[in-house]
């Protein structure tokens, strides 16, 4: 990679931009605003559901608040090398919950009726969800990572940045819609407080559809933002429209009333009919994560070379994805148990820091230097002075050939465990 | 950095345009064209799954809650709302859940005996009277081969008394698909 190309993968923001400057900027206050309003309106709508139905309208909010978990933790590990800040990355989550949602779900409701007023109420229904949905949402979340880098523009300095925060935003957005969904289902089932819908909306929405839902679409949306950050220009700006393009058109074509019928052959149709919907933007958008966080960690790991006492030639090559660096650990923990697995694992946190530092000539990467080196020593001690990741690619295959039959085999125990709940 | 600021308040400024348009802007022009749509009274209007009925003479269509098992009518400030549905209970469970689904508003009740009604077709059913702060209703259960239709008729209490005769002709209507 050529030293113009690295220049534009990452362009590192000053050391000195923190959380005074983002207050001094007018977006700071448009941000602080309309969350305070969408999560007024929210907590209404919440409300409304929550006086009626307690029990169901709590448990759908603990359920879907766990059921975020995973997906913050996916998208955390693709920022290793430059963490985004816990604040930045809370005010994209609500605005995907709050700001979002709020908006959508007014905007939405008077698209499907414009669309039935104009068009047809059968042309509304059947349509109208591929239509209103995407071409709604997708440009108000990708307004959460317009505001966040208005907010913090220093922050989204590569690719990867704008992944991050438009998958904080789709998930918000998809946490308090689930949630929604479910209270609503409670209401239409029409057995009082119960916790069955809930359950049925869990299933459908988090399982069989949350894989490839808001946080995926709105993930691609932020890396066209980022782009544009990076890339001031028509090529930027093409590359901007074509990641929104992308996410509507994923987003639509989930949407879609195409395949529902499941070709005819029940559940298993509908199951095959969901992955052949979805998987296109599971497959496409993972591409582009990994492309992008590869770019992103060649250019911090340049900041390592030449020093075999910070990072070895092998462990450069395990710090450059994040299976690679799960690979070191579980190579660790099968030589010396969890206390090598832990020690591997921050060893290998010192040495993104180190590099982001390295990258921004900051004067701490010094201490760095020395955290490094301290368990490095800790390692030769050890037995295992090289942190590295074994080669595995026989392996690999295998891996995906078992993860696919392991998710066919959980789909249909879902669509079991729907239809026994009534869900249909 | 004067410059800076005042570019980023256009910026702000026109996220806040977009998000007002969306919210705000977007139900205005939609409160504006009216959803009230003129129906044949003659014609059996199909509600889905094969169930028809004959609107009320004068009543006009809300186009925006019409869709697959879903119809709403509406006749002088009256609201005459018909959902139809698979259902796989008893007529006994389907009353249950519209009853459920009407109380859960805040400030519905339902008040009255419960009776039974039949359609044109022959089809039983059962209907009662509910309440609510400034409007009365009434409802209406059937269910026939696994299809279930719940009716709510609301309006205040002059308008829905005017509106009863032709709702009642127009919910003995209900016509399920083939023999009852």
């Amino acid at each position: 990679m050529n030293s113009h190309r690295a220049a534009v993968t990452v362009r590192p923001g000053p050391a000195w931009e923190g959380a005074q400057q983002a207050v001094a900027v007018p977006a700071f206050w448009l941000l602080v605003a309309v969350s305070l309003v969408g999560g007024w309106q929210v907590l209404a709508m919440l409300h409304t559901g929550a006086a009626a139905y307690p029990v169901a309208t709590g448990f759908a909010v603990v359920l879907f608040a766990l059921y975020a978990v995973p997906f913050v933790l996916v998208a955390r590990s693709l920022d290793f090398f430059e963490r985004e800040p816990p604040h930045l990355l809370a005010a994209a989550f609500g605005w995907g919950g709050l700001v979002a949602t709020a908006t959508c779900v007014r905007a939405d409701e008077a698209a499907h009726d414009l669309l039935a007023k104009l068009v047809s109420p059968a042309f509304a229904t059947v349509w109208g969800p591929a239509v209103t949905g995407p071409t709604i949402e997708e440009p108000v979340k990708v307004l959460g990572v317009v505001a966040i880098g208005l907010v913090a523009r220093s922050q989204i300095n590569s690719v990867v940045d704008g992944f991050v925060y438009g998958a904080f935003v789709g998930l918000g957005f998809q946490v308090v819609e689930d949630v929604m969904y479910a209270v609503n289902g409670v209401a239409l089932a029409g057995r009082g407080d119960a916790v069955g819908p809930v359950a049925v909306v869990f299933l459908l929405r988090g399982f069989l559809g949350g894989l490839w839902s808001h946080t995926l679409f709105s993930a691609l949306a932020g890396s066209g933002v980022a782009y544009l950050v990076l890339h001031r220009d028509r090529w930027g700006l093409v590359r901007f429209a074509g990641s929104l393009l992308g996410a509507w058109g994923f987003h639509a074509l989930w949407n879609s009333p195409l395949l529902a019928d499941g070709f005819g052959h029940g559940t298993a149709g509908v199951l095959a009919a969901l992955l052949l919907k979805g998987t296109p933007a599971l497959l496409v958008i993972l591409l582009l994560v990994r492309s992008a966080g590869q770019r992103e960690a060649g250019y911090y790991l340049r900041q390592l070379v030449g020093e075999p006492e910070v990072a070895t030639v092998r462990e450069l090559s395990a710090l450059a994805t994040g299976r690679t660096r799960l690979a070191a650990r579980r190579l660790a923990y099968a030589r010396g148990g969890w206390k090598l697995a832990n020690r591997v694992k921050q060893l290998q946190r010192a040495q993104a820091r180190l590099a982001l530092d390295l990258s921004r000539d900051l004067p701490r990467a010094a201490e760095h230097r020395e955290e490094v080196r301290a368990l490095r020593r800790w390692l030769v001690a050890a037995g295992h002075p090289d942190a590295y990741a074994p080669d595995g690619p026989g392996t690999a295959g295998w891996g995906w050939v078992g993860g696919c039959l392991g998710a066919a085999v959980l789909a249909l125990l879902v669509a079991a465990a729907i239809r026994a709940l009534g869900g249909g | 950095m004067r410059r800076r600021v005042l570019r980023n308040l256009a910026w702000s400024l026109g996220v806040l345009v977009v998000l007002g348009g969306l919210a705000f802007g977007l139900p205005a022009v939609n409160a504006a064209i009216p959803a009230a749509q003129a129906v044949s009274a003659d014609r059996p209007y199909p509600l889905g799954y094969g169930v028809t009925v004959l609107p009320p003479p004068g009543a006009q269509l809300d186009v925006t809650k019409a869709g697959t098992g879903t119809a709403l009518f509406v006749l002088a400030g009256v609201r005459y709302l018909l959902v139809v549905a698979p259902f796989a209970g008893t007529l006994r469970d389907a009353v249950d859940q519209l009853r459920h689904r009407i109380t859960a508003n805040r400030g519905y009740q339902v008040t009255g005996p419960e009776t039974s009604t039949w359609t044109n077709q022959g089809v039983a059913g059962r209907q009662g009277v509910f309440t609510s702060p400034g409007r009365n209703g009434r409802y209406a259960v059937f269910l026939a081969r696994g299809i279930s239709v719940q009716v709510s008729i609301a309006g205040a209490d002059l308008d829905l008394r005017q509106a009863l005769p032709a709702l009642t002709a127009s919910v003995a209507s209900i016509l399920f698909p083939g023999k009852p």
